[in-house]
């Protein structure tokens, strides 16, 4: 038997924290950080607003080794975490900011800029807000407000409006970026380096639960062979809220996140490879210049807390219809590599997901890069998605489109996915039928659109209806035709 | 000479801020738990509507760490949690009325344990036919209370004889407070029958009354006590008591201690929402679109219960003038029964619903006669001297319109805004701008006219420090920290020496819903009356003191003044005793140093059989502009620019004004655009969470943002010359709704009226749009 350890071990107020789950009752392996925090007696700032990480009241910061000698400050929903998420990380909660001597307080920039300029009413979710711009301030000078909005993205507040803490942002961000943290960034840092040297897998056996957590893929392929059953989780983001909303237990856990072989993005001419950890918002930042049309449907994927936790391998392999990266990758012809003991395998991504939340992933495998084929010079891309709330929203209808004219301007090559149209994400094959060797013009667009308008049937539900999914389909045909004539038109 | 400690125009923060970003405040959850305390939780009915035949509680009782389970057979008084009209059960007997209707109560050691628990009752439900909407409501005649009428003028006469008519329907929808902290409570039983009651409720007296009720013992055995609430927003004026009755109902049969915090996705099922109406109107103008003649009938979704639904309803009658004189106006309203949670008060009350109607009425008519919708407004103004008469016959008196409109149509800059917005969907197919003015007048007092009363307690210490109590609750609204300002200047004493303590029944008594706008109003002058109590008894005293020690004329007690933390004589300002020490000397003088104040707001009345009256001891004035760009394709919309001019009178805080006007106002935008409800054909509610209800986020605000409070105007015969703010600028929301429909109809050259509703989600404007795409065609 490999050698095994079934605790964890953090930083939380300057201390390390240790919990063996095997000793323990008070905590499950899946225990949510909030609320582990909320059974704290000084870290009940930290709030439940949804438990589903749409509303950022339970927002914390942890600090985690950046893999480049220093530390990463990310905010995340601390409702959709489990406990050993955060082994080896230093937990930050908004009782650590201020600095108490005596009767004294003195309030962190952030917060003292959030007093000033007004941005708390009813106060439930100012500790998530401040959380969120704590975060900012450790990795931000003089945000843009493009900036400041996306690191808010995932906070609601139904008091203020929002203006007030815009500028609380605006004017703490304004400054140094120091702070009481800086002064101690070398020992934290040491600290969680000691912590992670040891590479042995945490495997938790308890009564009702199995919880694994390997840190090499030797480990994570070892561990899955002798789980097969094991459901694999890295950000958690998604299947945590089986057990916050459907308040399921999860009976036994392989939890990835860990493994930094995992996380990884390489590119040659043709090619980019995702490791299937790789993180969501490392992905836009990488994609921003290299790889735009995804870049667009990552910026509208959840929040900033959701996008530091969440990966590409979790949302290809949660085979979700409305998985927002799919109509992109599906059009690019991606193919995920499976590894397994002793062999592994490459197959399309269109083969991989077999169904409704369904994949045909073999139970000793797992699911370790994503092949992207960067298009080509002379096509065209473009991805699309409609929502209600165009942020932190899941799509009531997303796109799509790859597009090669020749030299007439006739559509030598048309590709066209839509998700939410569908149990899983569909090509669009009628209307790309009827487009192909058809001159590319605004007559042919339109009688695509009837041809569209009638391809699918989709269902209606609390996102919308059918009538509005076939009419957002046929005008994103429109929308992209537009933007393959370079129109100058301002976006929404 | 005495100076002036704090520049007046630098107002007082949120008194909580500190707390709020240090994560220090705390909320019902938050409170500390023993370890008896218990997990209380509410068993709901997934039906609409279902006889209940049977259900055997047994199993669930016998499970360990189950400590009760409580049918409507455990309740030892009333089952009945109904505020006004005693028609809503506590826990459902015999049938249940809507999805999400209380029929159990367990209190277990733990949450996990309830659930189990819960899964262990039995219960068969016999199916009924539920009504899930108004238009079966009518059909079937289910109604909660008589139809409501309000009539000036001939209107049949006047609107034949108008050269234009136009009719039609507005739909308005539901809207879920999504208050961030869900309703909690936490009770405690103590001696006896004694119960004290930690509640988020803006209404502590009438969560004691209900919870006095169900437990069958006088109000004095119990206490309700409110810190402070993670919003309310009218949400907690009625349904704080129902969680609250249920966690006493677990506490008295436990004889320990329960909290009941419901889970985001229970309270959005289980509690009452703002009402959905369907309004129909026809009206009569004549060429320069000023209008002659309103025609409304009003249709409200009541729900299961009759809640707060009259007053809501009347409340809309009222406002369906909202800015306009109209000589001839009949509105009639009526609320329907429905199988859905009771629906309850939201900031508006009823308003927003009345505006919307008329509003929409000047957008059509501006449409119809290619005028401009803001000089028509203006033109269909109440005015100064005359036409200034509602049509329940108050007078709009200090009218802050004419002022208003001058004042944002000079911010905005709106014709020159007007000019661009053509110009621009001239040059654009596939984008187009949109522009909208709103104005809002609003009603301010409870229409109920005996509500309009309020209690303080004023408690000064030896060491010249100060307790505020007082009837009001603390919502994030920033009511607490009014009533410090309000309280330091009264006192002349620095802020830090008052402390605002948590709405205690025991303390002011028989008080009134933090609600209607009204805390501060009634509220500060209850506290003010209170601290001229005790200073009226200071006088004597301190008069005598400053004649000590001095030479010539001695001090007379009607030239004392509080100020800067001293008492001094303003004939002879040289002459000073701190507060501190005149308090010192008055206890040993055997003064009280601690008084109750009252207030009640004169001169209101309403005779509700005539529709005539004054229910309004005054009307808030404000207006915005709002410019909107929409892509046509998709259906979002995104808020470029937003003016607001808004009336808070002599403003008793700026900060904390501005902050309702801009939360009031982006509450307003989540009703009229992105917060969408809908139920499945059980009378199920679909969007239970944030996942599918989106209240506004931060990208959803305008790219520019001016908010103006109006200057130079003050209130007559209110605090400070103050006016309520917390619902009028809800109001301002139906400037983006309005500009996104202009921008729709611009699409057609302004020859179709677009298909609109509230909210204008993106499907509806994508509907819209589609239409007069077709009507165009064809």
């Amino acid at each position: 038997m490999a050698p095994s350890k079934s605790g964890i071990a953090f930083i939380l107020d300057n201390k390390i924290t240790e919990i063996d789950f095997s000793a323990n009752d008070s905590f499950k392996p899946t225990t949510t950080v909030l609320n582990y925090l909320r059974s704290l007696p000084g870290h009940k700032g930290v709030k439940e607003g949804c438990a589903e990480g749409d509303c950022g009241a339970c927002t914390i910061v942890v600090a985690e080794l950046d893999g480049r000698g220093g530390l990463a400050y990310k905010s995340l929903d601390s409702c959709l975490v489990f406990l050993p998420a955060i082994h080896g990380k230093q937990l930050i909660t908004v009782e650590n900011l201020a600095i108490k001597k005596g009767k004294e307080i003195k309030l962190h920039p952030v917060q003292e800029s959030m007093v000033k300029k007004d941005g708390s009413q009813c106060g439930y979710c100012t500790p998530g807000v401040v959380m969120s711009l704590f975060a900012l301030y450790k990795t931000h000078q003089n945000p843009s407000r493009e900036i400041i909005e996306d690191s808010l993205t995932g906070n609601l507040c139904r008091c203020t409006g929002y203006r007030p803490i815009i500028d609380a942002a605006t004017e703490a961000c304004g400054l140094d970026g120091r702070d009481h943290f800086s002064e101690n960034e070398e020992e934290i840092f040491s600290t969680l380096q000691n912590i992670s040297e040891d590479k042995t897998s945490i495997e938790i056996y308890n009564p009702e639960q199995i919880f694994l957590k390997p840190f090499t893929i030797a480990e994570a392929i070892r561990l899955r062979k002798e789980h097969p059953d094991s459901l694999i989780v890295n950000g958690s983001t998604d299947v945590a809220l089986l057990q916050t909303k459907k308040k399921i237990l999860l009976p036994k856990i392989l939890d990835l996140s860990a493994v930094d072989e995992l996380k990884l993005i390489v590119e040659d001419h043709s090619k980019i490879a995702v490791g299937a950890g790789t993180s969501m918002e490392e992905l836009l930042q990488f994609c921003e210049t290299r790889l735009p049309a995804l870049a667009t449907i990552l910026k509208v994927f959840g929040s900033l807390q959701i996008r530091n936790v969440a990966t590409l391998g979790g949302n290809i392999a949660s085979a979700s219809p409305i998985g927002d990266t799919l109509p992109l990758l599906l059009v690019l012809d991606t193919k995920v590599r499976l590894l397994a003991p002793g062999r592994q395998r490459e197959l399309l991504l269109s083969d991989f997901i077999t169904g409704y939340r369904k994949t045909s992933i073999e139970a000793d495998e797992i699911l370790a890069l994503i092949i992207i084929s960067k298009p080509l010079k002379n096509e065209i891309i473009r991805t699309y998605k409609i929502s209600k709330r165009k942020d932190l929203d899941i799509s009531s209808v997303s796109a799509c489109f790859r597009l090669k004219s020749d030299k007439n301007n006739n559509v030598a090559q048309i590709k066209i996915i839509f998700g939410g149209m569908a149990a899983t994400a569909l090509h669009a094959t009628k209307t790309e039928d009827f487009l192909l060797g058809q001159s590319w013009s605004r007559e042919t667009v339109e009688k695509a659109m009837e041809i569209l308008y009638h391809e699918f049937s989709p269902i209606s539900d609390a996102r919308a209806d059918e009538e509005s999914r076939r009419i957002m389909a046929k005008n994103l045909l429109m929308k992209f035709w537009i933007e393959t004539q370079e129109s100058k038109n301002h976006s929404v | 000479m005495v100076k002036s400690e704090t520049n007046p125009n630098i107002s007082l923060q949120h008194e909580s801020a500190i707390s709020h970003v240090t994560g220090q405040s705390a909320y019902i959850n938050d409170m500390p738990v023993n370890d008896q305390m218990l997990v209380g939780k509410v068993v709901y009915s997934k039906f609409a509507h279902a006889a209940i035949k049977s259900f055997n509680l047994d199993k669930a009782r016998n499970f360990p760490g189950v400590r009760a389970v409580l049918s409507v057979h455990n309740i030892p008084g009333a089952n009945q949690m109904g505020p006004v009209i005693h028609d809503e059960p506590c826990l459902a007997d015999k049938v249940v009325n809507f999805a999400g209707q209380a029929i159990f109560l367990i209190a277990a050691i733990d949450e996990e344990t309830a659930r189990h628990a819960e899964n262990l009752i039995e219960t068969e439900f016999e199916p009924l036919e539920p009504i899930l909407d108004i238009e079966t409501a009518i059909l079937k005649n289910s109604k909660i209370g008589d139809e409501k009428r309000i009539e000036t003028g001939d209107v049949d006469k006047n609107l034949q004889s108008s050269m234009f008519q136009i009719s039609g329907t507005l739909r308005t929808g539901a809207q879920e407070h999504w208050y961030l902290e869900t309703q909690s409570c936490v009770c405690i039983p103590g001696e006896g029958s004694e119960m004290m009651v930690y509640s988020s409720t803006q209404h502590p007296s009438e969560t004691q009354a209900i919870v006095a009720e169900v437990l069958d013992i006088p109000r004095n055995e119990v206490t309700v006590e409110v810190k402070r609430m993670g919003g309310a927003f009218g949400g907690k004026e009625t349904q704080g008591n129902h969680v609250a009755a249920w966690a006493a109902l677990l506490a008295d049969a436990t004889n320990c201690p329960v909290k009941i915090h419901l889970f985001r996705d229970d309270d959005q099922i289980m509690t009452g929402k703002r009402h959905r109406f369907i309004s129909h109107y026809r009206a009569g103008f004549d060429a320069d679109g000023k209008i002659l003649a309103l025609d409304v009938e009003l249709n409200a979704d009541a729900g299961a219960a009759t809640d707060l639904s009259l007053a809501i309803l009347e409340r809309a009658l009222f406002h369906i003038d909202n800015a306009y004189f109209v000589p001839n106006l009949r509105v009639t309203g009526q609320a329907w029964k429905t199988n859905l949670p009771s629906n309850t008060a939201f900031r508006g009350f009823g308003g927003p619903q009345g505006i919307a109607v008329i509003e929409t009425v000047i957008d059509r008519i501006a449409r119809q006669l290619k005028l401009d919708p803001a000089r028509l407004r203006q033109l269909n103004f109440y005015q100064t001297r005359q036409n200034n008469i509602t049509h329940y016959g108050e007078e709009v008196e200090n009218n802050r319109l004419p002022m208003i409109f001058d004042k944002i149509i000079s911010n905005s800059g709106y014709f020159r805004l007007r000019e661009e917005v053509e110009a621009f969907n001239q040059k654009n197919e596939f984008y187009k701008k949109g522009l909208a003015l709103t104005p809002v007048k609003f009603g301010i007092s409870f229409t109920t006219s005996f509500l309009n009363q309020a209690g303080a307690l004023i408690n000064i210490f030896r060491d010249g420090s100060v307790v505020v109590n007082h009837g009001g609750t603390e919502m994030g609204q920033g009511l607490h920290t009014k009533i410090l300002e309000i309280a330091s200047k009264e006192l002349g004493i620095s802020h830090n020496q008052i402390k605002v303590t948590a709405t205690n029944t025991s303390k002011v008594p028989n008080t009134s819903a933090t609600a209607a706008s009204s805390g501060s109003d009634l509220n500060g002058m209850a506290v003010k009356t209170g601290i001229e109590k005790i200073k009226n008894r200071l006088l004597t005293l301190a008069a005598e003191l400053l004649s000590e020690n001095h030479g010539g004329e001695n001090s007379s007690p009607e030239n004392i003044s509080f100020k800067d933390n001293l008492v001094f004589d303003s004939k002879n300002p040289d002459r000073t005793i701190s507060f501190r020490d005149l308090i010192s000397n008055a206890y040993f003088r055997q003064i009280s140093l601690s008084a109750t104040g009252f207030y009640k707001t004169p001169d209101i009345h309403f005779d509700k059989i005539k529709g005539r009256g004054r229910p309004f001891h005054y009307f808030a004035f404000g207006m915005s502009v709002s410019e909107v760009l929409v892509d046509t394709l998709t259906g979002y919309h995104k808020i470029l620019k937003t003016f607001i001019v808004h009336d808070a009178g002599d403003s008793l805080s700026e900060k904390i004004d501005i902050g309702q006007i801009e939360g009031g106002f982006i509450q307003g935008v989540g009703w009229c655009t992105s917060e969408d409800i809908k139920w499945n054909e059980k009378g199920q509610l679909l969007n239970h969470s944030p996942d599918t209800y989106k209240i506004p986020g931060v990208r959803d605000i305008p790219l520019e943002f001016h908010v103006e409070l109006l200057k130079d105007a003050p209130n007559h015969s209110t605090i400070r010359g103050s006016k309520a703010v917390g619902e009028p600028p809800f109001m301002h929301g139906f400037s983006v709704w309005l500009a996104i429909k202009d921008a729709i109809s611009s699409i057609g050259n302004n020859r179709f009226e677009p298909d609109f509703q509230i909210p204008a989600t993106n499907e509806v404007i994508l509907k819209s749009i589609e239409n007069i795409r077709k009507k165009i065609k064809s």
